[in-house]
């Protein structure tokens, strides 16, 4: 298992410089230049671009952005945030994105499993149609109609809750974005959930722990769900990444300072910097992620443990 | 299985149950607290509540460009002069000036109670320092150039990098002192005072903080109305609270101001509605249903948006065809259909409310109009066009960034121009904004859509855009009469005579219209709400848009 987990976060490494040498690339391609304002001169836009080493060529340029990146030094944003690190930038916003995703995970994990295991214990009942009801309104209905929502109605009509991002008012501030971002996850977990669950409460082997006397919570929770997890943790891994790293349209109705915004506002003012942290950042949680899931199945499945320290030695 | 399953059905419900309404309670105990706590504070506390539609910048005078940045920097720092109400220059850390009988120099005596907020006194070596900084190439600053416009000896030669910032025209005889030197008049100097570039910074302070100025409230110093207490780069919200150190600080009503970065306009409304926010700006599709508000506030912007014709473009060096271009679009319905905000449509290129001349009056109230809408004469100057050029259809591209009240604009300028002129063809090209600038540039492109914000407040800083090979002259229009009316308003014999001077900008407006050098299409406008409540707050078309220092929020 050790050297498993080792070969992999190797790889991971690898994957990560190959994905920075092929956004470097693609930057190099972009038109434009962060500094072709309508007030800078020619001689004043060359100063500029040696002042940031971009007239060097792109080995060079790519060689010491690696370097320096290996240092935790992201380099500076040019236009969103003037000579501002970028490390400084992400350091304030990636938070921010973080626990807003991590919050509505959590929120639409805990409400989908309870969804899909009723569901499922209640096959073909009332309670199973409302579920299944349920999850096809959160899968199909996009996150930022619940926000406007939401936000219309606990914001503006009852104003229980802040309609506006301010860090100063804590937990709060996050409560209403996170349910609007929950209502997918809670949505494709259920469904997910409900599925295998019939799958395995169907089983042979749910027949034989249950003969052997084993009953309730215990049954369902260390028999039928863990067997059902395998599949759910598959799908909310990259659930897990794309919402940590930040909506871009839920962030921009509640003006949340997460870097959703911060990446559409990079790459429309050729931000180079900025754009390659957030993408590399984006890439290593997504990676990341990847690696968790892969040693997750290993620990709730022996089979798959089994066979990977077959494969791996 | 039955039987379990209902069991453990109940016990897994109960336990998510559980879970939820734990976040539940925890969520609504905060409310009532905080509800609780804030509105005492609310009604004694006055502070203004600010939407802002893109976050700050930069922090940093000499290098912020934008007015979002321009408008938190002077709350927090002052320069020699600010901008009144009616937008003229009046003495801010000056106390007194003194100009040369020729108009080449200027000795500026400091007011000696002003302090940074750090306690230090605001100096004349702050602004040497700061001006130096400006000038100086290392720095990067995109408005350095605005050190030659303001004149200063040297500027130039600072700028190409050719001589030491030490050099510049600019020093302090001693604490209180500053003598500035040109190298020929500017009528507007004391006007350019109060822009944002030439305000100080103090060197002590800067050497200590190094590259993280302007990250935090700790490694920002403030010398105006207010000092941040809470911001960060690129932060969604930014704090100031009244700076009681600040020499006026009696004048100063209110507690604080504290901006909230909202790019949702509907939204934005919402909370303005909600009374949390004292004021915002509306987007087009929203001026229609608040127009008749008593709470509506219509500010006209400096901006001057026109279409650029590349003349070096086969076609477009014919006068007629431009001409017949500019005239064949009905500027009233683009502004009054579809931008809504208060924009007005432009029949010049100086805006109005930029300038007032050495009569007092405002630019354009005694200057002439041209190139209005008038679809028969476009079809006249067209038809001399074709006859002149041997050709009878035209085909051109209009670059346009993608914002969507450039795209809407473009496509009322097709349809028009297409209806109006037979046989002119125009296709958009959509871009961000920064390929655009560039397309223009380098001169690849037929026609763009495009604006001119001004920097201060004189009619130069429109009229020497259009000078041959001018560093913003994209189309590369050109005329030598217009190229010698504005170099000798900017340092030649006409720079010496205010009078002659300002019919000088008038003829070359003239000159460039009247060959449509340009295609001007719209003066922006902005459409704002403000909180009956809420008053004494100034909105510029220059420099500076909104001025809080007289907000009284009762």
């Amino acid at each position: 298992m050790k050297k498993y987990i080792l070969k992999r976060v190797g790889m991971s490494v690898v994957t990560l410089l190959v994905i920075v040498l092929v956004l470097f690339v693609l930057m190099q391609l972009l038109p434009g230049s962060p500094f072709n304002d309508e007030r800078l001169s020619i001689e004043q836009q060359q100063v500029l671009m040696s002042k940031y080493g971009l007239n060097d060529s792109a080995p060079v340029q790519f060689f010491r952005y690696v370097r320096n990146m290996l240092t935790g030094d992201f380099g500076k944003s040019y236009t969103i945030s003037k000579d501002t690190d970028v490390a400084l930038l992400l350091q304030n916003r990636l938070p921010t994105s973080l626990l807003l995703g991590g919050l509505s995970i959590l929120l639409g994990s805990v409400a989908g499993l309870f969804l899909g295991v009723a569901a499922a214990l209640k096959h073909n009942s009332l309670l199973d149609s409302a579920a299944t009801f349920f999850s096809v309104i959160g899968v199909s209905i996009p996150s930022y109609v619940f926000a406007l929502g939401l936000s219309y109605f606990f914001g503006f009509q009852l104003s229980w809750l802040p309609m506006l991002y301010n860090a100063d008012d804590g937990l709060r501030a996050f409560a209403l974005p996170a349910v609007a971002l929950s209502m997918t996850v809670m949505a494709t977990v259920a469904r997910f959930t409900r599925t295998e669950m019939i799958e395995v409460l169907n089983s042979d082997y749910m027949q034989l722990v249950e003969s052997k006397g084993v009953s309730g919570v215990h049954l369902i929770f260390k028999h039928a769900l863990r067997n059902a997890s395998i599949s759910i943790i598959t799908i909310l891994g990259p659930l897990v990444v794309s919402l940590m790293t930040g909506s871009l349209v839920v962030e921009k109705i509640f003006s949340i300072p997460g870097i959703g915004q911060l990446m559409v506002q990079a790459i429309q003012s050729n931000d180079y910097n900025v754009i390659l942290a957030l993408a590399f950042v984006y890439s290593a949680l997504y990676i990341f992620v990847m690696l968790a899931v892969d040693i997750l199945y290993g620990v709730l499945d022996p089979r798959i443990r089994l066979a990977k320290e077959d494969a791996h030695g | 299985m039955k039987n379990l399953s209902k069991k453990s059905l109940w016990l897994s419900g109960a336990a998510s149950l559980l879970l939820l309404s734990a976040c539940d309670t925890e969520a609504t105990d905060e409310v009532d607290e905080s509800v609780e706590a804030e509105a005492p504070a609310e009604t004694d506390e006055q502070v203004l509540n600010v939407q802002l539609n893109v976050e700050v910048a930069s922090m940093d005078p000499q290098i912020a460009t934008d007015g979002t940045s321009f408008e938190v920097i002077a709350n927090t720092i002052e320069g020699l002069y600010q901008t009144d109400s009616d937008g003229q220059a009046v003495p801010a850390l000056v106390e007194s000036a003194e100009k040369g009988e020729d108009g080449l120099s200027y000795t500026f005596k400091l007011r000696e109670d002003a302090t940074w907020s750090n306690g230090e006194p605001v100096t004349a070596h702050d602004f040497v320092y700061a001006w130096r900084r400006l000038a100086d190439p290392d720095t990067g600053s995109e408005y350095s150039y605005i050190m030659g416009i303001a004149g200063l000896v040297n500027a130039n030669e600072v700028l190409a990098g050719e001589k030491a910032p030490e050099e510049l025209g600019v020093q302090a005889s001693d604490d209180y002192t500053l003598d500035v030197q040109l190298a020929n008049p500017v009528p507007y100097f004391e006007s350019l005072m109060s822009f944002i570039p030439f305000f100080p910074l103090n060197e002590d302070f800067m050497t200590e903080v190094g590259d993280s100025y302007g990250t935090s409230p700790e490694t920002l110093l403030a010398n105006g109305a207010y000092e941040v207490s809470s911001y960060e780069p690129a932060a969604t919200t930014i704090e100031l609270d009244k700076n009681e150190e600040y020499y006026d600080a009696d004048n100063v009503v209110l507690d604080g101001v504290d901006y909230q970065v909202i790019k949702d306009s509907q939204q934005a409304m919402l909370s303005y509605q909600n009374g949390d926010l004292d004021l915002v700006t509306l987007a087009g599709e929203q001026v229609d249903l608040f127009k008749d508000d008593p709470e509506f506030v219509n500010v006209q912007a400096g901006y001057l948006w026109y279409i650029s014709p590349n003349t070096l473009v086969e076609g477009l060096e014919n006068a007629n065809l431009r001409k017949a271009l500019a005239t064949s679009f009905d500027k009233q319905q683009i502004t009054d259909t579809i931008l809504k905000d208060g924009s007005v449509p432009a029949d010049y290129i100086i805006p109005d409310g930029l300038a007032v001349g050495p009569d007092g009056k405002d630019f354009r109230e005694t200057s002439d109009t041209y190139l209005e809408y008038d679809p028969e004469g476009a079809k006249e100057s067209l038809e001399a066009a074709k006859s002149e050029l041997g050709q009878d259809s035209f085909t051109f591209g209009l670059l346009v960034e993608d914002t969507e009240s450039a795209i809407n604009v473009a496509q009322v300028l097709k349809s028009q121009i297409e209806s109006n002129l037979d046989g002119v063809t125009i296709e958009i090209e959509q871009m961000p904004k920064k390929t655009r600038l560039e397309r223009m540039k380098q001169a690849d492109y037929d026609l763009g859509l495009t604006r001119w914000g001004p920097d201060y407040a004189d009619p130069m800083t429109y009229a020497d855009l259009w000078v041959t090979d001018g560093n913003n002259n994209d189309g590369a229009w050109s005329n030598a009469d217009y190229d010698e009316l504005v170099y000798s308003s900017i340092d030649g014999e006409l720079s010496l005579d205010d009078e002659a001077r300002w019919e000088a900008l008038k003829e070359a407006e003239s000159i460039l219209l009247n060959d449509a050098g340009v295609l001007p299409v719209y003066q922006k406008g902005n459409a704002v709400m403000v909180q009956d409540n809420v008053s004494g707050i100034d909105f510029h078309a220059v420099g500076l848009p909104r001025v809080y220092k007289f907000a009284v929020k009762e």
